[in-house]
């Protein structure tokens, strides 16, 4: 549906973003992540046409940007970052302007706009002059803009900044349930969001695409990044040994009171064989936790150019048990690798991470 | 056109929901009824020429070039500057409407509110109309060279709100280069040469407002008028296509 070809942009003094590639089939949810500054609004801006490429070229549904620029423009719907409207207008009014301006039909003006209002769930503020609203009423109003004129594609850019935690479950609760007719772009910095809404994930940084996959993919790439945490009553020596001499096992660090923490590539599951060793030996097993990385881990080692040790030093924080609020959904948890934390049906923690 | 039509009259409702616009038209009747009534009391006095009243009030004093100098300015200023500012403009320029159908609709709207501005003047027409036999074919063509210009000075301050973010900024820039396209045409009673003055005679508003105001329709300054707007409304158009490249 959306096919990015070595877009570059560059600016009189920098390049914002460079050789960006990728495509995104119809009816797929793609989050765009990185860190503030990355070219992630300008990657989106360039896609939408209110910013010419440099150098690459976009198409959407076939049509060519250079080419059509209006066609192109009509077949998204956009929400740009910071959701620009018009205060002095009332929401039906500008919804009603907005759909004349994408030109949808004269006749189907009210559907649609009896529609957006009510999957944005706008109906008790469709009198109310824009400029009265609360930020999360704008987004939705911006988004309900957005979605006018049924395009196939929408590009959202930064949906639930600035609101509230309830406010920002609702935003993505209608995001998934636009993904299920639209091709969405989604761009953000909160990790869990991408999580919930997102089956693939392109984590773009000093304007290069550093990673793209699914969730579990990136975390998977990561490899010895899951961690297994283990507390034996036992000889540390003999335990630590025992320890590594497991299929999967890469580093076996001893810390105080028998516990161990074990960096496990892969993929692999070290439970149940830690398990059946604990009872071979005859050792008493306290405790026994595998963490998957999240994606803020992937993440963190994507885009921080510090030194490795600095990396390191950030993993060893985010992977303790329970230390990290981040963490909320996997960390502590004795999910297997693969399992999606938080797959969307549970609003996880609304901890953001900005 | 529907959707010109669509961005003209959200333009129309944002000037008639500011208050700017009320301040505008109150000042500029209330100016216009003290002109008008300078107008007449030197009129009355019987060692004044015989005049038409309505050609003194198109153009005739300076107080009517104050005005328009001053007052389209403020009238263009928010056009395309404060949508750039608030990024609006981002979701104007994503929507499939081309740059020039944007620039032509906002012109559109600042003519009609200019319409709406002259529109009470007609009053002063019809009391005079109540008095004294009226000439109708000068005030006519008083009207079209009001209309004329106005074209011309709304087309100018377009321009300078595509160009910057800041409204007042854009009024500045607008009022500066209508000083000098105005001065420029003053400038003909210092010249010397006959090229040059009929250069600068060309270029003089004030005397192009003198013709309209007596009757006379001169398609020349019609068309300084009219390609200067063309040439304006393309410079705002090609500042809203060079604000995507940059």
């Amino acid at each position: 549906m959306i096919e990015v070809q070595g877009l570059t942009k560059r600016f009189v003094d920098r390049t914002a973003v460079s050789d960006v590639s990728f495509f995104v089939p119809e009816g797929e949810v793609l989050g765009f992540l990185g860190p503030n500054g990355a070219g992630k609004t300008t990657t989106m801006r360039m896609i939408t046409g209110f910013l010419t490429p440099t150098e690459g070229t976009v198409r959407v549904g076939g049509i060519e940007l250079n080419r059509d620029s209006l066609a192109l423009r009509g077949k998204i719907g956009y929400l740009p970052e910071n959701v620009a409207l018009y205060p002095e207008m009332r929401v039906a009014e500008y919804l009603h302007f907005r759909a004349e301006v994408e030109g949808v039909a004269r006749g189907e003006v009210r559907a649609r706009l009896d529609e957006v209002v009510e999957r944005t769930m706008l109906g008790g503020v469709r009198r109310q002059l824009i400029g009265t609203l609360s930020k999360g009423y704008r987004q939705r109003v911006g988004l309900a803009g957005a979605m006018i004129h049924k395009p196939p594609v929408l590009i959202l850019d930064e949906p639930t900044v600035g609101l509230d935690p309830r406010q920002i479950v609702k935003i993505r609760e209608l995001i998934t349930q636009l993904g299920r007719d639209h091709t969405v772009i989604l761009s953000t910095h909160i990790l869990p969001e991408v999580e919930q809404v997102c089956r693939r994930v392109l984590i773009i940084d000093a304007g290069k695409i550093v990673a793209d996959g699914s969730p579990e993919q990136l975390r998977a790439g990561l490899a010895g990044a899951a961690e297994l945490h283990v507390q034996l009553e036992a000889p540390a020596a003999e335990a630590q040994e025992a320890l590594a001499g497991l299929t999967g096992a890469t580093e076996v660090r001893a810390e105080d009171d028998g516990r161990f923490t074990v960096a496990v590539e892969g993929g692999e599951d070290l439970r149940r064989a830690v398990f059946s060793l604990a009872v071979e030996r005859r050792w008493v097993l306290l405790e026994l936790t595998q963490t998957t990385p999240s994606l803020e881990d992937v993440f963190l080692r994507l885009t921080t150019r510090d030194s490795a040790a600095a990396v390191a030093g950030e993993e060893d924080a985010g992977a303790e048990p329970g230390g990290n609020p981040g963490e909320g959904s996997n960390g502590g948890s004795v999910d297997g690798p693969g399992t999606v934390p938080g797959d969307g049906t549970n609003p996880a923690p609304e901890v953001t991470h900005a | 056109m529907r959707k010109t039509l669509a961005l003209t009259s959200r333009e129309l409702l944002a000037y008639f929901s500011s208050p700017l616009a009320y301040v505008v038209l109150t000042a500029f009747l209330f100016f216009n009824g003290y002109v008008f009534w300078l107008i007449m009391a030197f009129l009355n006095d019987p060692r004044s020429q015989a005049m038409q009243p309505m050609k003194l009030v198109f153009g005739g004093t300076i107080f009517f070039w104050l005005f328009l100098l001053f007052v389209v300015p403020v009238i263009t200023m928010r056009l395309l500057a404060e949508e750039r500012r608030s990024g609006t403009l981002e979701v104007l320029l994503t929507s499939p409407v081309s740059e020039a159908q944007v620039v032509l609709a906002k012109f559109a709207a600042a003519f009609v509110f200019y319409v709406f501005l002259w529109a009470p003047t007609l009053i002063y027409v019809a009391m005079l109309a109540s008095k004294a036999k009226i000439d109708w074919g000068p005030v006519a063509s008083g009207y079209l060279g009001i209309a004329a210009l106005g074209l011309l000075f709304l087309a100018v301050g377009l321009f300078t709100s595509a160009l910057v973010k800041n409204q007042i900024l854009a009024a500045i820039l607008a009022f500066a280069i209508l000083v000098v396209m105005f001065s420029l045409g003053l400038v003909e009673n210092l010249a010397s040469g006959t090229a040059v003055k009929g250069a600068l005679s060309y270029l003089n508003m004030w005397e192009h407002m003198d013709d309209y105001g007596r009757g006379i329709v001169d398609s020349r300054h019609l068309v300084y008028s009219l390609s200067l707007t063309g040439l304006f409304l393309f410079l705002a158009t090609k500042a809203l296509e060079a604000g995507k490249g940059k």
